[in-house]
């Protein structure tokens, strides 16, 4: 029911809640959007307008010169995409079975490596994909892999990741969630910003791009700790690994390194 | 109460049964993580809990009180059937459904994202569809009530809508409103990535748009409290309630003022520009001006009751209170915890302020106990208040009653106070493990066990209460008194048209909102370099 009176200008309490409304906006816009800016020199440093449309929030850039996007990314040239981590097709997986016969040298007959070149066996497609496109752009160093990876196709890449996916992971029985797990696995060290490996490497969560780590040679494991700490591996493409192991022991890292490593002799799937 | 009886309980059993098992929940995790126990070590059964937890308590809890008590006020306060009783069934049913879909999701740990809809985190599209079902149960009370009103008022054209049905609608049109955030959010951003269409999401417009629904719907978990502090808590100590029109104009200004303020939780979110950031904060100040209307109207209220009962004195008149009526209990406790809980959130919305405390343990220990403590410790007493209504039963156990007060009570403090000591010192909040063997931190390793302590203490009240709604006797051939609200001092008072009715305040409420998000949201949703990779939980 339309009551009289409610929406008049002559209705007090109409009178009074629009105007009170209105002038505290005009208030709290002045003082948030005018006189606070003011006394900000990054904001206030191309007049009014700009200093109110910084205020607004309107993306703009800080420095002059060309945008960061534009700017050669330092880390990796791959972004990686949930698409990635689909399953390939039989023919892609054929066409990387046949592929990876260059990789078997040092990669195993079937992704299993007996010297301490990583395993590839079960490994995420997106993890490969990342990795080769990462030797062919030199944005992690080996000078064997650089040479492989150069004459490597997209397409290439693609069915390579896809084969190796295909191929069963090295995995031992389901881990027990106990205290004989190191705590850098389980709860990792809160206080040195270490994540536990678990969350992203499998176990509580397993996070796109991270590689599977079970059953990896253990010298390989060590190698690449010491060189996210060293800062001669870099691919990270958030620092996220670097961010872990700058503050790993050594004897952390051996005993992390162990571990992943012990689950494959403790007797798994080959 | 004249049809709704059995909904009314359905309403309020689901509730506080689910409420039981999020309690075990909730004096788990402390335990779990305190030094009492050795830690889980897997983070995400933590995470899990915690998102049943909040799952359960933000969301069923409030949502079935406020749903309930607003079908039995519909036919206390209006003394009219309720229309639309099968929809009403309808709207529970869809609570319940969704309320299972999430658990059964929770529960395979394919939604552990802690009940708040932050992406690029997003969990399965299940969980989702749980938690629309249970709002769209909602909408369907929003109507009813809406309905409800309209039809009393054109059989009394020009009567002044009961003070308990006032609170009750402004808390549904709330609602509506504030539901409108997270549902965009789920419907338009999060389901299609969840569902695997898109592989990105725009994962600043998603939490703009969470922060609009995150924090006006504390006010609708508040509204059922404040409706209980005017309109049954007065009238339950004997007493008078001081003004009317104060319950009135505090109700819409929480129309008014509640909805268009969540940027408060964004202000260390880089996305959203420092103007609207202090807009909100200026805006957020002003929710106080109602609770603080409130308070003072209460307290006023109280001193009558005292006065009646031969008071005396500037101050003299507290002795001469009931303080063996528990409801006089609940509301002091009520009003301790809303004190601290409400200075705590002052800070909170301070711009500055919350830098020391964002995203803190000090976070944690607000909400509880301004929520948990102040507001649901109300719950309990609107529960009892009309239980000898719903199921005929003798009046309940007063001494039990207050013993369940009292544990509630002590037991929030217990648990909240050193969350907010521990947040000061920075201790962040939804950790799953805090190293307390390291040097650092074993001096703060105590807090958690008080916490784990006042947990238990909590879940020994919330046995209490069930088993005293349990064990409610139902009693041959007595008639059970009729329900009544709160009498005005001054009774018969002329009611202002403007506080007759909501079409002013709703009016003001979307126009506030349209000023404070348009351009946020706007200018967020256009942003191309807002969209980031989804992160899928507990996918693989």
């Amino acid at each position: 029911m339309p009551e009289a009176g409610m929406y008049s200008w002559s209705n007090l309490w109409f009178r009074w809640s629009v105007v009170s409304l209105v002038v505290l906006i005009l208030l709290a816009m002045l003082v948030g959007f005018v006189v606070l800016p003011s006394v900000h020199g990054d904001f206030s440093a191309q007049g009014l307008w700009a200093s109110i449309c910084r205020a607004a929030g309107v993306p703009s850039t800080w420095v002059d010169g060309p945008p960061t996007a534009e700017r050669a990314p330092q880390a990796t040239n791959v972004v990686l995409d949930r698409s990635m981590a689909r399953d390939g097709t039989s023919d892609a997986v054929g066409r990387g079975a046949t592929l990876a016969l260059n990789c078997t040298m040092c990669h195993g007959a079937q992704g299993i490596s007996g010297s301490d070149a990583p395993n590839l066996s079960g490994q995420y497609p997106e993890v490969v994909m990342k990795q080769l496109h990462d030797y062919k752009a030199r944005k992690r160093d080996s000078p064997i892999m650089l040479a492989l990876a150069k004459n490597l196709s997209e397409r290439d890449i693609d069915d390579l990741a896809a084969y190796y996916a295909y191929l069963p992971k090295a995995r031992t029985a389901s881990t027990t969630y106990d205290e004989s797990l190191p705590a850098l696995v389980r709860v990792g060290a809160p206080l040195r910003n270490i994540a536990p490996c678990i969350s992203c490497h499998g176990g509580v969560d397993q996070k796109l791009g991270a590689p599977w780590i079970e059953g990896m040679p253990r010298g390989y494991l060590v190698a690449q700790l010491q060189a996210f700490r060293a800062g001669t591996r870099r691919n990270d493409s958030e620092v996220q690994m670097r961010n872990v192991a700058r503050s790993m022991t050594n004897a952390e890292i051996e005993e992390v390194s162990s571990f992943y490593a012990r689950k494959a002799s403790a007797g798994g799937e080959r | 109460m004249f049809q709704a009886k059995r909904l009314v309980l359905a309403h309020f059993w689901v509730a506080f049964i689910a409420f039981l098992g999020a309690l075990v929940l909730g004096a788990w995790q402390m335990y779990v993580r305190s030094p009492l126990s050795t830690w889980v070590n897997n983070p995400e059964h933590y995470y899990r809990s915690v998102t049943a937890h909040g799952t359960v308590m933000a969301y069923v809890l409030p949502t079935l009180i406020a749903m309930g008590f607003g079908y039995a006020i519909t036919e206390l306060a209006l003394k009219r059937p309720l229309l639309g009783v099968k929809w009403a069934w309808g709207g529970f049913w869809l609570v319940i459904a969704g309320t299972a879909i999430a658990a059964v999701t929770m529960g395979m740990g394919k939604a552990s994202v802690l009940y708040t809809f932050y992406p690029p985190m997003i969990a399965s599209p299940f969980y989702y569809l749980g938690v629309v079902l249970v709002v769209v149960g909602s909408w369907v009370w929003v109507a009813l009530m809406a309905i409800n009103l309209r039809a009393w008022k054109k059989e009394n054209p020009g009567a002044s809508v009961p003070l308990a049905m006032f609170g009750n609608v402004a808390g549904a049109y709330l609602w509506a409103w504030t539901s409108v955030g997270a549902a965009v959010e789920v419907l338009v951003l999060i389901l299609p990535a969840s569902l695997g269409l898109t592989d990105t999401i725009n994962a600043a417009l998603a939490r703009v748009l969470f922060s609009w629904t995150l924090h006006a719907i504390v006010y609708f978990w508040l509204m059922p409290t404040y409706i209980v502090f005017y309109t049954i808590v007065p009238r339950a100590i004997g007493g008078r309630l001081y003004s009317d029109t104060m319950g009135r104009v505090a109700f819409v200004l929480f129309l008014v003022f509640s909805m268009p303020i969540g940027i408060h939780h964004l202000f260390a979110d880089p996305q959203v520009g420092a103007g609207f950031k202090f807009v909100h904060a200026a805006m957020t100040a002003m929710v106080s001006v109602p609770t603080l209307l409130t308070v003072f109207t209460i307290v006023a209220s109280v001193e009558i009751a005292a006065k009646l009962r031969g008071g005396k004195g500037l101050f003299g008149w507290v002795k001469a209170l009931p303080w063996d009526n528990p409801m006089m209990l609940a509301v002091t406790f009520s009003f301790i915890m809303l004190g601290f809980g409400g200075a705590g959130g002052i800070i909170n919305m301070s711009y500055q302020l919350n830098e020391t405390i964002h995203n803190t343990q000090w976070v944690t220990g607000h909400f509880h106990l301004i929520f948990a403590g102040a507001i649901v410790l109300m719950y309990f007493m609107l529960a009892y208040e009309l239980w000898p209504q719903l199921t005929g039963c003798a009046p309940l156990s007063t001494g039990l009653i207050r013993v369940q007060v009292w544990l509630w009570f002590v037991g929030m403090m217990v648990l909240t106070m050193p969350w907010h000591l521990v947040g000061l010192l920075g201790a962040p909040r939804r950790m799953a493990y805090y190293d307390y063997t390291h040097p650092d931190l074993h001096s703060q390793a105590w807090t958690v066990t008080a916490s784990a302590i006042g947990g238990f203490v909590l879940l020994a009240s919330g046995i209490l209460l069930v088993y005293i709604l349990a064990t409610a006797r139902r009693r041959d051939g007595a008639t059970v008194e009729p329900f009544t609200f709160s009498r005005a001092a001054h009774p018969g008072g002329h009611t202002p048209v403007a506080l007759n009715g909501f079409g002013l305040w709703v009016a003001m409420m979307v126009g506030l909102t349209l000023v404070n998000y348009g351009y946020p949201i706007a200018q967020l949703a256009s942003l191309a370099e807002a969209y980031v990779p989804v992160i899928p939980i507990g996918s693989r």
